[in-house]
């Protein structure tokens, strides 16, 4: 096994908890055969969570584990497998590291492999992909992975959101959008009742979709405790408390888990208990996935009087309220208006100022509602996904907002290869610097 | 440019390799509206039926890229990065407006940054879906006739069903001719070089499509009277890819004692195997073309069969290209960067393989800079399958 680096020291208990959580989320995957349930290859944001549980399937995330490999340090085995096959480095490494996992696997003719980060993934009885704005890997992986799990089947569905045209009105092709959306999540159901051999239960599904509903809201109004000063808790931890969102939406466990961090962070706010003491510096994390395997540089902001009091990666949520959704009786069409209005309720107000983004304007709504004094993105170099276009969001926020200081930092996600821990902290001292400076001017 | 004009079939078809762009910008000085795109799965029918000057974008391998990092980031398809290098440059100063198709992620994920920077008068970004079933389908038309009242918009033209008819009628026409040059690639030694065929795809994506179908006409002519190019025996490649637009590369193929007598690349067969149904209501048939027909590695196909099936479904095709043109050893060539591709490169690689047909894999840069690794490689390869 590969050099396992410390852990990043929690502000809360509950980020704590996380571990046993995503522990949890795997075991579960490799209990699942003795319980008689169907174990699923799933992907994030991919709005099938309810339906998989409404159907008893397992979901097995293939971030998660890759996160999981990445935060070990024990990721390289299952990356130079894939590479062995010819996956390019330059590729996504979640993929390739559950894809080099899923080659071990397949070699051994066995169903657990041995020596995995926390027992690793329980085989897929099926892969539940999906194409979207987001990401090409949700529909190669899978296709990638079938290449050596070839009993395995797959299903991918659609969930498209209208793109950003400051000329186009979204709102008149937002319904065309639902339409698409739903249809393709009433194939999902078609399929995953086809591999299950079970019919969905509609009113299961209607109540798991309203307790989502729920854990949307109560993960904002407790991430909005985070605005206090001193904040109570920072993206270090939020990079740990995203799982149950995350991973676990549609279940009583992450709606528990919400409730127990707000309880926690209104005692801190209430005991003016704040990540660092004193907070000098207060930082978004704008855009980017992160290095999982370099955690520790939250806390290396943290040592310089920095804190992170909101972040835009994970936050894959919003008030319902504040999405105006349709009524609708079927609980798959309020899943689709919900994912695209998560997507496209920054748009208008991104039309409003002339040159601006959805994603600037998010960001400059969190700027302004965590007063933030400075801006820090992440690219990672095998995704692009989610870091193609940092350079454009950071030069729009220039351009439309103000001059407030700006850091992109380099790595990866999983690949610890390209990483360079001294060179990443001079970086950050050069910007805490460049933060000082900036608030000595704005008074 | 008289002189471009006066010249006929091959000849033409270098020059307009060589200058191109060159009668996109005449067209364009005589009043009329260009609009590049990027990939196969820009709907040139539309473009054509709404009275503009498609003209398809291409970067330039020989030059670096010195303006475009500072907008996008070197983690983008190589390819993207380097058109995008070129247009920032300037170097499209002739065109009007563009097309960006979602064909992935480097592009959807840039398309601001095209919208934004270009400044152009018309900007699109169709939304194409990776998915291929029915709904998909029906999606896709919405997503096409929200494309054509923006065209319609910006030129105040109305595409009626007539003109939509005949663009795909000249669009099939100019297909057949394109399948029916590709033809005299399959005798041995093939009538035409790849390098020269090169010249004649490039040249084609430049142009209106009744120059394309006159140009394509008088290549067929010419090379029909030749005799064979080449005696020797030499091993029969094909090439798969994306966009590969430069003779540099078939060069370094033919020159190291190949003959290149198919390809698989997104300015080839791509672009020309396939056509719309003319029986069709037109988006219907558009919608179905782009979507079902194209074989591209963004549109998801799972026939709900076996793996095997599966891979007939998405690969067949190259099995076809190897059985008709007598294929003899392939060479896949990926962009760095490139999820798209890069995730089928081991499923690519053993379905051809498994008709004894052997594959060298190169992952590269869209660019010169590592052409000498890249010519050994080939050599190396192509000494294996002697």
């Amino acid at each position: 096994m590969a050099e396992e680096k410390k852990g990043r020291a929690l502000a809360t208990k509950a980020a704590a908890s996380i571990p046993k959580f995503v522990r949890g989320n795997l075991a579960a995957t490799i209990k699942a055969k003795e319980e008689g349930k169907k174990v699923a290859y799933a992907y994030i944001a991919d709005g099938q969570d309810e339906i998989m549980r409404a159907m008893d399937i397992v979901p097995a995330w293939g971030e998660s584990f890759a996160g999981v490999c990445a935060a070990k340090r024990d990721a390289e085995k299952y990356l130079q497998k894939a590479e062995s096959d010819n996956f390019s480095r330059s590729l996504c490494t979640y993929a390739t590291c559950t894809i080099g996992f899923d080659m071990i696997r397949s070699e051994l003719g066995v169903d657990i492999v041995p020596d995995a980060p926390w027992g690793g993934m329980g085989r897929p009885d099926m892969i539940l992909g999906s194409a979207q704005l987001l990401c090409d890997p949700r529909f190669k992986w899978p296709q990638a992975t079938q290449h050596y799990l070839r009993d395995v089947p797959i299903f991918v569905g659609a969930m498209y959101y209208p793109p950003f045209d400051p000329k186009l009105n979204h709102h008149e092709q937002e319904k065309f959008y639902v339409k698409y959306c739903t249809e393709e999540l009433r194939e999902c159901v078609k399929f995953c009742e086809k591999h299950t051999g079970k019919k969905m239960d509609w009113d299961r599904l209607a109540e798991i979709v309203e307790l989502s509903d729920k854990t949307w809201d109560l993960f904002i109004d407790t991430y909005e405790l985070r605005k206090a000063i001193p904040t109570p808790m920072d993206t270090g931890d939020a990079m740990n408390t995203m799982v149950p969102l995350t991973f676990n939406l549609g279940t009583q466990e992450a709606y528990d888990f919400y409730k127990q961090l707000y309880d926690e962070l209104q005692e801190k706010v209430k005991n003016k208990e704040g990540v660092v003491e004193p907070e000098k510096y207060r930082l978004i994390w704008a855009a980017g996935l992160p290095s999982w395997f370099a955690l520790g540089d939250f806390q290396y902001f943290n040592s310089k009087g920095a804190t992170f009091p909101v972040e835009v990666t994970y936050r894959g949520c919003e008030k319902i309220e504040r999405l105006e959704l349709p009524k609708t009786s079927d609980p798959l069409e309020h899943i689709a208006w919900r994912w695209v209005r998560y997507w496209t309720h920054w748009y208008d107000k991104a039309r409003k100022r002339p040159g601006s983004l959805p994603k600037v304007e998010r960001i400059i709504e969190y700027i302004e509602e965590y007063k933030c004094d400075g801006v820090v993105f992440h690219s990672a170099f095998s995704c692009r996904s989610w870091h193609a276009g940092i350079i454009h969001q950071a030069e729009t926020l220039k351009k439309v907002y103000k001059e407030i200081p700006i850091l992109i930092l380099e790595g990866d996600i999983v690949d610890i290869s390209s990483y360079n821990e001294a060179d990443t902290h001079n970086r950050i001292d050069a910007f805490i610097e460049a933060v000082d400076a900036y608030k000595s001017r704005m008074g | 440019m008289a002189g471009i004009q006066n010249l006929k079939g091959l000849a033409k078809a270098e020059k307009y390799y060589t200058d191109y762009g060159t009668r996109a910008k005449e067209l364009r000085a005589q009043g009329n509206r260009v609009i590049g795109y990027i990939s196969a799965l820009s709907p040139v029918e539309i473009l054509t039926a709404s009275g503009v000057v498609p003209f398809r974008l291409k970067g330039n391998v020989e030059e670096a890229i010195t303006k475009g990092d500072a907008y996008m980031e070197t983690i983008v398809c190589p390819f993207v990065r380097n058109v995008f290098d070129s247009a920032i440059k300037g170097k499209f100063h002739f065109i009007d407006g563009m097309v960006l198709p979602h064909q992935c992620d480097s592009l959807d994920r840039t398309s601001d940054i095209w919208r934004d920077y270009l400044n152009l008068s018309y900007f699109h970004f169709l939304n194409v879906p990776h998915v291929t079933d029915e709904p998909s389908i029906e999606f896709m038309k919405e997503i096409l006739r929200l494309f054509i009242s923006t065209i319609e918009d910006f030129t105040g033209n109305k595409i009626t069903v007539d003109s939509l008819k005949k663009a795909i009628s000249l669009h099939n026409e100019n297909r057949r001719l394109m399948r029916s040059l590709y033809d005299l690639r399959k005798s041995n030694p093939p009538l035409i070089t790849g390098s020269e065929m090169m010249k004649v795809l490039v040249a084609a994506m430049g142009l209106p499509v009744y120059e394309s179908i006159e140009l394509i006409k008088e290549i067929i002519e010419d090379v029909k009277g030749r005799k064979p190019l080449t005696d020797g025996q030499r091993k029969r490649i094909m090439l798969i890819g994306d966009q590969i637009d430069s003779v540099i590369i078939t060069d370094t193929i033919e020159k190291a004692g190949a003959y290149l007598v198919m390809d698989d690349i997104s300015i080839g067969s791509k672009m020309y195997w396939q056509d719309v149904d003319e029986d069709k209501e037109p988006i219907l048939a558009l919608a179905e073309r782009y979507l079902r027909k194209l074989k591209i590695p963004t549109t998801f196909v799972d026939t709900g069969g076996t793996y095997e099936e599966n891979l007939n479904a998405r690969f067949g095709h190259m099995r076809k290209y190897i059985e008709e043109f007598n294929v003899e050893g392939a060479i896949l060539f990926i962009y760095k960067y490139c999820d798209p591709y890069g995730f089928e490169v081991p499923a690519i690689k053993s379905y051809i393989e498994a008709v004894a047909v052997d594959v060298l894999y190169l992952e590269d840069e869209y660019s010169i800079s590592s052409l000498a690794r890249m010519k050994t490689r080939i050599e190396a390869f192509l000494e294996m399958i002697a």
